[in-house]
Formats: C-alpha cells, structure tokens, sequence
C-alpha cells in the first residue's frame, strides 16, 4: 500500500517542481532579501520597521480591515450558505450561479462599481437626499468603512461556498431529532447545525482573511493613497521608493501572519473534524 | 420516569388522527387518513414504500405539516404545534445521533433543550443508559459504535425525556438479521416495561408481527386494515394484506356457480371452492395459508407438479409450478425430503380456511 501510494505521489511531482522554480525560489530570494544587509545576515530591516509608528498604525488598520471584512462576510454568508443548502433545483442553480458569476467580473470592475455608489454625488447619496434623511452628502468613499463593505462584497463567495458545502452534507434528521427532543430553533442552531458547521465557518474565515488581508485593488480604489495597508506599503516601497529591503519585510510579515492563519485554521479544522 | 397505566387497544384514542390529508406537488400521499392508537399500544404502521407510512409518522411528529384533517393527542389537538412542543419522541432509521457530542451529550440533549444543567443530567443520563445497557460507553464518540449500540443510545436519547409517545422510523433495518431479533425482544420488552405508547414504521412483516399489538397495513395511502397480528394472519380484508403479511398459495379463478355462502371457482389448476356468495362469472383472488395446505386430499384438492421443494429446518416449503401471478405453496412441519422437484403431489385444503377476494379490490 505505502509503495503505491508513494508511487502516487508521483504524480504531484509536475505541479510541485512548477511551483518551485515559479513561486518558491522567487520567494525565497525574497525572504532573503529582507534579512541581508550588505551580504550580512541582520534583523535591522524589521526593527526599523517595527520602530516606525507610522508602520504600525498602517499593520493595526490591515489587521483590523481584515479582521472586520471576515466578520461581516461570515454575518452575510452565513444566513446566504443556510437558504442555499436548503434550496433544490432552479433556486440553487440561481444562488450557485449568483455566487461563482461574479468573480468572473474583475475586482477592478467591482471595486469602481462600489465607488459609483458611495461617491459624494453617488448613488447611496442621491438616495439619502432625496429622502430627506441628510442635506448633505455623507462621506462614505475613501473611509475604512466602505472598504470594509466593498471587500466583503467581492470576498463573499470564498466564505459562502465552503459553509454551504458543510452545511449541504449535514444529516437532516439531525436538526429534525433534536425538535423532537424540544429544542426550539434557537437551541436547535447553537447545538446542532452551527457546530457541525464550523469547519466550513473555519475555512471561509480563512480564505477571507488571507485574501483580506493581502488586498491592494480594492483599497487602492476605495480609500486611495490617504489610507494604506500593508499591500499598499509593498508596492510603495518597491514602485516608488524603490526600497527593495523595506518591500522585503513588509512582504515577509504579511507572509508570516498568511501562514499563522493557515495553520491556526487548518489545527482548529482538525479538532473540530476529530470532535465528529 | 411514568408510572405504567393499564394498555388499551385504541377505544381510549389517546392518538386521534382524523381526516388527515397530504399531498406533495400536487400528487396525493394521503387523504381522509383517520388512525387511532390507545394508551400503552405497540402499533406498527405497515405498507411497501411508498405507501405514506413515513408520512403519517411525521406529521404525527410534526415535522411535515398535514394540509387537511386533524391530530388530538390525549384529548389536546397538536394538529398545529411544532414538533418542539409535542413531547414526541422519534428513533430514526438513521438513528440521527449528534456526530459532535458524545453518548452522555447525546443522551442528555432533551433534558438540556428543556433547560436542565448540564450538571442536573447525569444520573438520569446514567439511569437510561444502564436502561439500554450501553453505561460503559457514556464518553464515547458516536462514531465509534456498532449500529446495534448507536439503536441503543438512540432509544435512550428518545426515552430519557418522557414522550407521551415514541415513534420509530424503520429502527432495525440498518442491522443484520440476527441482531435485528435480538433487538426486537429487547426493546419490546423495555417499551412495555416502562407502558410506553409506540408506533413503529416498517415494511417488514415479520418486524411488524413481532413487536406490535396492532398492525396497520398500509397501501398508497390508506389504511387496508388495522388489526391484531393473527387476525391479519387468519383473516386479512384485501388481497393485497394476505399477499404482504406472510405467504399464501395465490390462484386466479373465474366463479362459476355460487349458492348460499360457497362458490365454486375454476383456476388453471382445476376447480375449487370457497366460502362467500358471489355473481356468477366475478373474477376472484383466492388464497390460502401454506401451513394448512396439506398433502393429501382434502375438500379442495389440487394436483401439483413441484417446482421446488425448500427444506428450512423447522418447516419445508413445498413450490408448485404455477402460471405467472399465481402461488402454489404448502408447508410441511421439520425437515421433510420425501420430495423432489418434478415430482407430482396432492395439496388439499378446506374450504373454511380458503380466503376468497373479489379481483381488483
């Protein structure tokens, strides 16, 4: 079996080698770049990094847009992954489609279309007027707010689909055995079908973060220059600044909390699976 | 847990389902369903698949809405309430354990959903599992056992809240045979203990007969008959219940002459006659028990080329060749080898035991 197997494995070996000289060698010098001053081997990069407090306002508010982006995504998705698990036929076809569809559309695509809404003369704000519930325009482009909305918005299928395929395979005797045991809905949801659905609410927490995170587009489009995060930094540092030991280390930290997430979230999949 | 009160055989209506009515896209499942159940009754509702038993079973649950007629439940209508506030207990086929909890969890989930401590539960969690005799495997993962077990921890889930009344949804047909009839006796025997009202839903005959005061045969929708096991045996109301409870020699005939309460019937097998008056030239489905067909003459007397002769241990099971839709079966007490196929034998029979149905009814 374990020869076979071995054997197998085999097969990985062209996707593996391609990504080795593709990603990971690229990545590499990378990573070394951040670490090398002169040919010397030093952390000086990520203490004058770490020292500036204008970089660390910009990783608090990456951290927080992301963090904030997984929430919302997860409060939407989650109610969306529930009708969608329940729904047959033409339905589901018209949610799977609603979902997988729009990320055909570019980012940038989507981002200007949330800029036409939240603009100062925009639509939302058009709206709010003619309502008579402001006089004036609110400001709603280029605040953290917005981007949050917007990166939710574009992140939204990545948190859906992996708990609407958790929640699609559930046993539907489950939630059906725990009525007749008089569990009301509520005590149904938080005993029933929400536990056996956190590895999905996991692994879309996860995609989400990581690509939340790692955004350049979208903010680039929704809160401009004024606002950085961590992506924009990297791309400042190696575009304009031509600051390649700066790219390096903001690239690395970034790269340090995608892996954390990782694998936080693949150890907490694997308690939860062994708990069923 | 309840203090046992004297059984009834449904005069008391302690279930009441009357006119009941559901249909699924527009096709019919059941309509003016009326089934009556009494106080401590073991009944099994009985029919092919297909046939609505599931149905009826949830919607007494109340996990499908009927569209018409009504549910009374010791007198209170529950026609509309949500299957939480029924106090009706269901063992699935699947058993439906929470994959994430563990036996105890599992066990303890209707007295936590009633709002009891996690703390409060454990001696009555203990209490019923020592009842199922499964206590050794309280922290156990669900996944970990044998179907025979997770019935068990099933039948505890559904016992340690006190239903008023406990449905089963086909509870042994995910175990092999041998345990299935072990299960069978222990369960009966606890539902009695413990005066339980139960309504067990199956398609196999022997389940039915075996655990159920009454059994109602179902068929597209209806009720064919609600009666006690050996009446169903020895006097079924249709043929459809003589052919799906126990086996019978089947023939087709045509009457040919019928005078007070005996007609005479031509088969392809020659003629017979059967109790019951009936229109000369009426098609009919006659049938007879394979037990009291014997080999020799008798007052309906066939010969029968054998196709088959099956020797079972307790019985032997003697086949006649028979045109299609028909049977010709007789049973013989032990092991008999006398007899081989081809061979020519006498079945006889009397007449008071013949069971005759008009076709088509």
């Amino acid at each position: 079996m374990t020869g076979r197997a071995e054997r197998i494995g085999l097969l990985a070996l062209p996707g593996l080698s391609f990504l080795a000289v593709i990603y990971a060698l690229p990545l590499f010098m990378l990573l070394l770049k951040s670490v090398q001053i002169d040919g010397q081997f030093s952390f000086a990069e990520y203490v004058a990094f770490f020292s500036d407090s204008y970089n660390l306002s910009v990783l608090w508010r990456t951290l927080r847009v992301a963090l904030l982006t997984t929430g919302l995504a997860l409060i939407i998705a989650y109610p969306t992954a529930i009708i969608m698990a329940r729904a047959k036929g033409f339905w589901l076809s018209v949610f799977l489609v609603a979902m997988v569809l729009p990320m055909s559309v570019g980012v940038v695509v989507k981002a200007f279309a949330w800029t036409i809404l939240f603009r100062t003369r925009g639509v939302l704000n058009d709206t709010l007027m003619s309502l008579g519930i402001t006089d004036a325009p609110i400001r709603m482009l280029f605040t953290e707010t917005a981007l949050i909305i917007g990166a939710a918005n574009v992140f939204l299928p990545f948190m859906v689909l992996p708990i609407y395929a958790v929640l699609r395979q559930m046993d539907s005797r489950l939630p059906e055995a725990a009525a007749s045991l008089g569990a009301t809905p509520v005590f149904r949801f938080m005993n029933v079908t929400f536990p056996l659905s956190l590895p999905g609410v996991v692994a879309g927490c996860a995609f989400t973060f990581s690509l939340a995170i790692s955004m350049y587009v979208i903010p680039s489009l929704i809160v401009g220059e004024r606002q950085q995060t961590l992506s924009m930094l990297t791309a400042r540092s190696f575009l304009y600044l031509r600051n390649e030991a700066l790219g390096a280390t903001i690239s690395s930290i970034l790269l340090l909390i995608a892996i954390s997430v990782v694998l936080t979230s693949s150890w907490a999949a694997n308690r939860l699976g062994a708990r069923q | 847990m309840a203090p046992p009160a004297p059984r009834d055989m449904g005069d008391s209506k302690y279930l009441d389902v009357t006119a009941v009515g559901k249909a699924f896209k527009g096709t019919s499942v059941m309509s003016g369903m009326d089934f009556r159940v009494g106080r401590g009754e073991l009944v099994s509702l009985l029919g092919p698949s297909g046939c609505g038993k599931t149905t009826l079973l949830r919607i007494i649950a109340g996990l499908t809405t009927a569209d018409s007629g009504e549910v009374l439940l010791d007198g209170r209508a529950i026609t509309s309430a949500p299957a939480h506030k029924r106090n009706i207990s269901v063992v699935f086929q699947s058993y439906a354990l929470f994959p994430h909890l563990t036996v105890a969890e599992n066990v303890a989930f209707g007295l936590r959903a009633r709002g009891h401590a996690k703390t409060d539960c454990g001696p009555k969690v203990a209490e019923a599992l020592a009842l199922v005799r499964m206590s050794d495997f309280a922290e156990r993962k669900v996944a970990a056992l044998s179907g025979g077990q997770q019935q068990r921890v099933a039948v505890a889930r559904a016992l340690i809240v006190d239903p008023v009344l406990l449905l089963l949804d086909e509870p042994f047909s995910a175990l092999d045979r041998k345990l299935r009839e072990t299960m069978q006796v222990e369960l009966k025997t606890l539902l009695r203990d413990r005066n339980m009202t139960a309504i067990f839903v199956t398609h196999d005959q022997d389940e039915a007969m075996g655990v159920s005061d009454r059994i109602a045969v179902m068929n597209a929708g209806q009720i064919e008959q609600f009666a006690t096991p050996s009446e169903l045996y020895a006097r079924p109301a249709s043929a459809f219940v003589m052919d799906f409870v126990g086996l019978s020699t089947r023939l087709n005939g045509e009457v040919i002459e019928s005078t007070e309460n005996r007609s005479t019937i031509r088969s392809a097998y020659g003629t017979v006659h059967a109790p019951g008056t009936f229109v000369p030239g009426t098609e009919v489905t006659i049938g007879v028990r394979p037990e009291l067909v014997k080999t020799r003459a008798a007052e309906n007397t066939l010969r029968v080329t054998l196709a088959d002769a099956m020797v079972l241990g307790s019985k032997t099971q003697l086949h006649g060749r028979a045109e299609a839709g028909d049977c010709l079966l007789c049973e013989v007490p032990g092991m008999n080898s006398d007899y081989a196929p081809g061979d020519t034998v006498t079945f006889g029979w009397d007449v008071a035991d013949t069971l005759v149905y008009e076709t088509g009814t």
